[in-house]
């Protein structure tokens, strides 16, 4: 069993003199919820639209389930769900017919995936209303609806939060961790809320000016994101002194507000307080705290952007 | 396959566009006669036959057959790419030959109950007011079918070529107003042309843009047949190939 259920092999795309994506190789394995971070105009939809067979790569090949020969692939595409950029809906259609085309399109026989479909992204009750009449994240959901249909092992979804509100985004992160965890279903998944990202992704790919710059799972980013301890304290410069004497380091730095991160002595934030406390500072704020997605890739990138 | 057929089905019966434009002229079918034939009562001039009316104004159903095609090649095909849902379809594990190939067949099939509203329902009209008429001599009684089954022929032959621009242009908006200019023009640029190169005007001769006109004749010698029912196939057939190639290469925005 190929245990990849997506792999590009240096894959280029040009248009004319502009290099849009620079070999990429990217691999996704089976049952990962892939996270495909980049900035506007990264690459992140060049490939996607690559990956779903609306592009075509200037050089290098794509594998879908460890098929990379033209035919095999088309028809490797029936097992992936894709919303590519925006929910593609008929606007006169009702979200009932959308699904009801799109059903027919599949080839999936028996109505009934029609409202299990509705009822799983919480769209029951609203399946005779048009779709024009639908707000953004009611088109995000039905566009799920539409993505799920005929049980994809592969979901690929650009910006799927796009337009949601703070509950919408909620459940639409426990619903897609939830059918990765209960049907196994493999997702990439490439957002501007890298926040969001972080809360389920498991693995990570940073593209850059078309370039891959980095794969890497959850673990492997928690462990490069650098841990330090978050201090507040009335008198900042005496608190520089006190640690210099005390722990015989300088790896830290003292922010514009005030505040120092000490990227030493994570592992014992008990002493460092006791020092701070003993040299007579009032401590204000004291966090162990370390880098997020959002501040690894800015760094990754080389620069505050941004996603 | 039939799947894809099925879903273009689908989509054709809930466009609207299409039932606007089936509707409007089926209204201008009922209209037009009729405004004859209260023109015609007033003037004390002998009424049309339901046969004289369809050999009379069969020739200008050849507009809307364009006007038809056109506007639906805008709003049937062109409109999947701005709502996005082209991607979807072009994404869904079908070759794109397929998939060209049915929304042809359906546009196609579209285009064709659009382009019989006119004939059928003014002949039927007026019909019905002042009779069908007896066919002259040397009309074959096969005339009415013949003239129904030229005009399907000819309009999947302009639904080919519809479809083929759509696959170009992608946007409806350019679509309709680049094939409603081009269905005009073509004919004045390969008259014009022709007038002065000979293979240009033997092209046009055997052309639908010129065989077009001869689908309402009375009579057609037999010798006329092959290039009236050759013509048109073959171009629905060439401009399908060349439509799926440039399906094929297209990349989908």
């Amino acid at each position: 069993m190929n245990e990849y259920v997506l792999r590009t092999n240096q894959v280029t795309k040009t248009f004319k003199a502009h290099t849009a994506l620079d070999k990429v190789s990217m691999s996704i394995r089976k049952g990962a919820i892939y996270g495909f971070i980049g900035q506007n105009g990264a690459g992140k939809s060049t490939l996607i639209r690559m990956i779903t067979g609306l592009a075509f790569p200037t050089k290098g090949s794509i594998e879908l389930f460890g098929s990379s020969e033209e035919q095999a692939l088309i028809e490797a595409r029936k097992r992936i769900g894709s919303i590519i950029e925006s929910p593609a809906l008929f606007p006169h259609m009702s979200a009932s017919e959308n699904l009801e085309a799109n059903r027919i399109l599949r080839g999936i026989p028996g109505k009934e995936c029609v409202p299990r479909m509705l009822e799983q992204v919480g769209l029951q009750g609203v399946g005779n209303k048009k779709a024009k009449n639908f707000s953004l994240g009611m088109k995000q959901r039905l566009g799920l609806a539409i993505a799920l249909l005929g049980n994809p092992e592969f979901l690929i979804l650009d910006e799927p939060t796009n337009g949601l509100d703070p509950m919408g985004v909620v459940e639409m992160r426990e619903l897609l961790k939830r059918l990765n965890r209960e049907l196994g279903i493999t997702i990439l998944i490439s957002s501007h809320i890298l926040s969001e990202l972080h809360l389920m992704a498991t693995h990570y790919g940073i593209i850059h000016q078309g370039q891959l710059l980095e794969q890497l799972t959850a673990k492997e980013l928690d462990e490069k994101c650098q841990q330090y301890l978050l201090i507040k304290v009335d008198n900042p410069e005496k608190a520089a002194a006190v640690i210099r004497r005390e722990f015989a380091t300088s790896d830290f730095e003292v922010m514009p507000d005030g505040s120092l991160k000490l990227y030493s002595q994570t592992e014992q934030p008990g002493v460092v307080s006791s020092a701070l406390f003993s040299a007579g500072l009032t401590i204000e704020k004291f966090i162990p705290t370390g880098e997020d997605l959002e501040s690894y890739f800015t760094k990754r990138i080389g620069g505050a952007v941004h996603a | 396959m039939l799947n894809l057929i099925q879903v273009e089905f689908f989509k054709l019966r809930k466009n609207r566009s299409f039932w606007v434009l089936l509707f409007t002229l089926a209204a201008i079918s009922l209209l037009y006669p009729l405004m004859y034939y209260f023109d015609r009562q007033s003037n004390g001039t002998p009424q049309f036959t339901g046969f004289e009316f369809l050999t009379t104004f069969l020739s200008s159903n050849a507009y809307v057959l364009k006007f038809g095609v056109a506007v639906l090649a805008g709003f049937f095909i062109c409109n999947e790419y701005s709502t996005g849902v082209m991607k979807t379809i072009a994404s869904s594990g079908h070759t794109r030959g397929r998939l060209f190939l049915a929304k042809l067949l359906v546009f196609a099939v579209g285009a064709m109950a659009l382009a019989l509203v006119f004939p059928i329902v003014s002949t039927i009209e007026v019909s019905l007011l002042s009779g069908f008429g007896t066919l002259p001599e040397g009309v074959s009684s096969l005339f009415l079918p013949r003239a129904f089954g030229l005009t399907l022929l000819y309009t999947a032959g302009y639904a080919a070529i519809g479809a083929l621009f759509t696959v170009i242009l992608t946007d409806s908006g350019k679509t309709i107003s680049f094939l409603v200019i081009f269905f005009i023009m073509i004919d004045m640029a390969l008259a014009g042309i022709g007038s002065k190169v000979e293979f240009v005007q033997t092209l046009y001769d055997h052309s639908i843009f010129k065989l077009v006109a001869d689908i309402g004749k009375p009579s057609i010698e037999s010798g006329d047949w092959p290039a009236l029912l050759l013509v048109p196939l073959l171009t629905f057939i060439g401009c399908g190939l060349l439509g799926i190639l440039a399906f094929r290469r297209k990349e989908i925005k």
